[in-house]
């Protein structure tokens, strides 16, 4: 198993991508800390704009979809999947790695700016501030676990995956309020919502309890689902 | 050598859509080498990776040892597969590559197997240095040697020669007679046909998706007595040769070519054998040469293929 | 020995003086004797090939799926705001879509630019990364064919697709409200000016886009990296740019918002169709002098364009 881990993370690496993401990661924070030159903003403002829009909305899923699509992808892509599959160990023992990997490299980024950021925008409350990090680490978890399913099934995967951050969460979830019960997003967001609810008590959102259950859901069951497609796939 | 047969093909069939790639082949595969053989987009690519479980069947089945090979992952412990794709890692170094394949399949006592690995492919010289670096034909031995780290007791080897030179070619046969030697069991699949006349004693052909032939080649051959053995005969009197030939019961025809040689066509090459030598005598005819000119594989082939 | 493979062909052997044969299969071969094409040729060759890569024409079912999803969803909403307008129309009387400030061709190209980036980003790699990654490039090179000829060719062919994009939603759109108006011709004689508008306006989100997406597509050879940054690209720096702006304000906060990517070509839209859109309206940059925001637009499309063209260059040995 860790050798599957050291492998993938020596494949997602590389110097451009960390510069790209240490960038994005810090664009949140400068701006939460322009925001508090003005008055310190409510924290509907803060969470309408900064979460969800460029945290949550676009940083997030699009450096996981960077990070765990190629997990796969790539391997299919360069014919090397085959040296993994080939050896005597349970598929899941491929499958797991892979998306510890890609959340290892995708989680501290978000981590540090969603920690950064609340921090500074809160004021320094901590349990608002841990509760936006647990919240965006847990959304990181979800994407990745989808993502790394998604380069595993189609060859297109970065396109399908743009499509469902961009048109799906970004555009339809904004009109029509069922998407909101599909949307990795949400969850996230509904998960900050239920870690703290003195702050974030507004909104209409699920209890704790099932978002809790819905998010271990999805990570598990997206990983259920690379796991099976691993067995009964055709290896190029 | 055990009555079983390793490697078990049972009613084989592979489709994609409406392109039928592996139309109903079974055979067996003993210890010993094995050649599988046939033209481009003749499906054996597709029947060795259905061989290996790296591939699905549409029917039928394929057991090693007895185990069935898809969806059973213990049983690549005892497995060593090359795929003819030549893509490697390559930021890793090839020891490095080498080193993660035997970890991966479970090998005790690592670095003595990943030494002895790249010594079997002489790459030690080069191990250290990334793969990216690499020649293709370096890349092609590092592989081997990733293929060979666990020591498997069955090798499944896709088009292993491309881009060889004849150094590593003939260190290859080498390496795989050795192999083979110590008993183990290796299904080689190329396009080489005097290669493999030399490795295998048997032959698998497979031709747009059906076993057109298997066994050795020889056996083949004469299986195959529809069609005369052309025989060629160098002496010093063709003509006057060729019309005593020709009056032979196992002779079907006789054509004396350009340069002066008699090409004797005939179902019945024993009785030939016999008679050639009286009829020269008798005549006071010396002969110089006497060769079968399609007792080769690659004559078996071309036949096979244009039927 | 000599091994001949039996053939239904005839054999030529041909006697050499050191004792060995030499022997010629006449299999069929023969040699083109049509006429061969020049450089033109063979830029229209690479220039079609770019047109059937960026629609998936020729290539298997799931390559043709995003293309024309996007074409299609870009079509369908056209279909949609002229539907409405013209159901306005019809219940409220003549000049109701007017008056209810309903969606206008100005307004389609607001909404249509982040659907429009996306199908850039997720399209335009696939002319040019594709061959990089396999490494074909010094294939197309040894043809009368240069670096320059070869990037413009591909350049061109997205482009076209980009102004089908752009365009054929605009004329069903205009189609659908001189339909829906009770007099289409005097709609048509009354609104012609649309015509050259959103012909002009589709030309420069089109080249925008067009450039940037080659441009990021030839710093990478999987075209998944460029589609991923491109997007990035796109829906990062417009909250990021228009918040830093906001809580910066002023002349500062106007320069900063210019950088926001996705409004550059809206801009010029604005100007083109003398109205200000529903995107650009929250952005402090549109009060900036018009040649100043024309200027940028141009900017951002050839600067570009020239690294693009450039980099090719260095490409070819």
């Amino acid at each position: 198993m860790s050798s599957v881990y050291r492998l993938t993370l020596r494949q997602l690496t590389g110097r451009w991508r960390i510069l790209i993401m240490t960038v994005l990661a810090a664009m949140p924070v400068a701006i939460a800390l322009l925001m508090l030159q003005g008055s310190a903003p409510s924290v509907r403002e803060f969470e309408t704009f900064v979460l969800s829009a460029m945290l949550a909305g676009s940083i997030a899923p699009l450096v996981v979809l960077a990070i765990a699509a190629p997990a796969f992808a790539n391997e299919i892509e360069d014919r090397t999947l085959a040296n993994l599959v080939l050896a005597p160990i349970a598929r899941s023992q491929i499958a797991v790695p892979k998306l510890l990997a890609a959340i290892t490299i995708a989680a501290p980024f978000i981590a540090v700016s969603a920690f950064a950021t609340s921090y500074v925008a809160f004021l320094g409350d901590m349990t608002a501030t841990m509760a936006v990090t647990i919240g965006a680490v847990a959304g990181v978890a979800m994407y990745a676990s989808a993502f790394i399913w998604l380069g595993l099934v189609t060859t297109q995967a970065i396109g399908f995956g743009l499509l469902y951050i961009v048109v799906w969460e970004g555009l339809f979830s904004g009109y029509v309020a069922g998407v909101r019960l599909l949307s990795i997003r949400h969850f996230s967001i509904a998960l900050i919502h239920g870690l703290d609810e003195r702050r974030f008590a507004f909104g209409n959102h699920p209890s704790f309890a099932v978002i809790l259950v819905i998010s271990v859901v999805v990570f598990g069951g997206f990983l259920w689902l690379s796991i099976r497609r691993l067995r009964q796939m055709d290896v190029p | 050598m055990s009555g079983a047969p390793v490697i078990r093909v049972d009613g084989v069939s592979r489709w994609f859509g409406s392109v039928v790639a592996v139309s109903d082949v079974t055979f067996d595969i003993a210890p010993g080498i094995t050649g599988l053989l046939g033209p481009n987009g003749a499906g054996k690519t597709t029947l060795l990776r259905m061989m290996t479980g790296l591939a699905a069947t549409s029917t039928g089945t394929v057991t090693m040892f007895g185990e069935p090979v898809r969806d059973n992952p213990p049983l690549y412990r005892r497995i060593g597969v090359m795929s003819e794709h030549e893509t490697v890692y390559g930021f890793m170094t090839g020891r490095q590559f080498v080193r993660t394949m035997g970890r991966l399949r479970g090998v005790s006592d690592l670095e003595k197997a990943v030494d002895r690995a790249i010594d079997l492919v002489d790459l030690a010289h080069a191990q250290h240095r990334t793969m990216e670096t690499y020649s293709r034909g370096m890349r092609q031995r590092i592989r081997l040697a990733g293929t060979l780290v666990h020591d498997p007791e069955v090798l499944l080897l896709d088009e292993p020669l491309n881009g060889a030179d004849p150094l590593q070619r003939v260190h290859f046969k080498r390496l795989l007679l050795q192999l083979a030697a110590a008993g183990r069991t290796i299904v080689l699949s190329s396009h080489i046909l005097e290669e493999v006349e030399e490795l295998a004693e048997t032959v698998l052909l497979i031709v747009n998706g059906k076993l057109a032939a298997s066994g050795g080649f020889r056996a083949i051959r004469a299986a195959l007595n529809q069609r005369p053995y052309h025989v060629r005969v160098i002496c010093d009197a063709p003509r006057a040769l060729a019309a005593s030939v020709v009056r032979l019961g196992a002779v079907d025809a006789v054509h004396v070519d350009p340069d002066g040689a008699v090409v004797v066509l005939s179902r019945n090459v024993l009785d030939l054998q016999l008679e050639l030598p009286r009829l020269a005598k008798s005549g006071g005819i010396s002969l110089r040469r006497v060769e079968p000119l399609d007792d080769s594989l690659e004559s078996v082939f071309g036949y096979l293929v244009e039927r | 020995m000599t091994t001949q493979i039996a053939g239904p062909t005839d054999v030529r052997t041909a006697p050499n003086g050191a004792g060995g044969t030499g022997t010629v299969f006449d299999i069929g071969y023969q040699r083109y004797t049509g006429a061969r094409e020049g450089r033109g040729r063979a830029r229209r060759a690479v220039y079609t090939d770019g047109l059937r890569a960026a629609l998936g024409l020729g290539r298997g079912a799931w390559s043709k799926v995003l293309p024309w999803f996007f074409i299609g969803l870009l079509a369908g909403i056209a279909l949609i705001m002229a539907l409405i307008a013209g159901a306005a129309e019809r219940m409220a009387g003549p000049g109701a879509a007017e008056r209810m400030n309903l969606p206008s061709h100005s307004d389609y190209n607001g909404f249509a630019s982040i659907i429009l980036f996306l199908f850039a980003a997720l399209v335009g790699p696939e002319l040019l990364c594709r061959d990089r990654r396999e490494g074909v490039l010094n294939l197309y090179f040894v043809r009368p064919l240069t670096s320059g000829d070869y990037v413009a060719a591909r350049w061109l062919a997205f482009l076209v697709v980009m102004l089908v994009a752009a365009w054929l939603p605009q004329i069903i759109l205009l189609l659908g409200l001189s339909m829906g108006d009770p007099t289409p011709v005097a709609y048509l004689r009354k609104n012609w000016l649309d015509i050259p508008r959103f012909l002009a306006a589709g030309l420069v989100m089109a080249a925008y886009i067009t450039t940037l997406a080659m441009l990021t597509a030839s710093f990478t050879t999987r075209r998944a990296y460029a589609a991923v940054f491109l997007v990035g690209l796109f829906a990062i720096t417009t909250p990021f740019t228009m918040g830093l702006a906001a809580e910066i304000g002023g002349r500062t906060g106007q320069v900063i918002s210019l950088f926001s990517l996705t409004n550059i070509p809206l801009y010029v839209n604005d100007i083109i169709f003398g109205e200000v859109s529903e995107v650009t309206s929250i952005a402090p940059a549109r009060t900036l002098p018009k040649p100043m925001l024309v200027g940028w637009w141009f900017a951002w499309t050839v600067i570009p364009g020239v690294i693009l063209w450039w980099r090719y260059r260095r490409l070819t040995p």
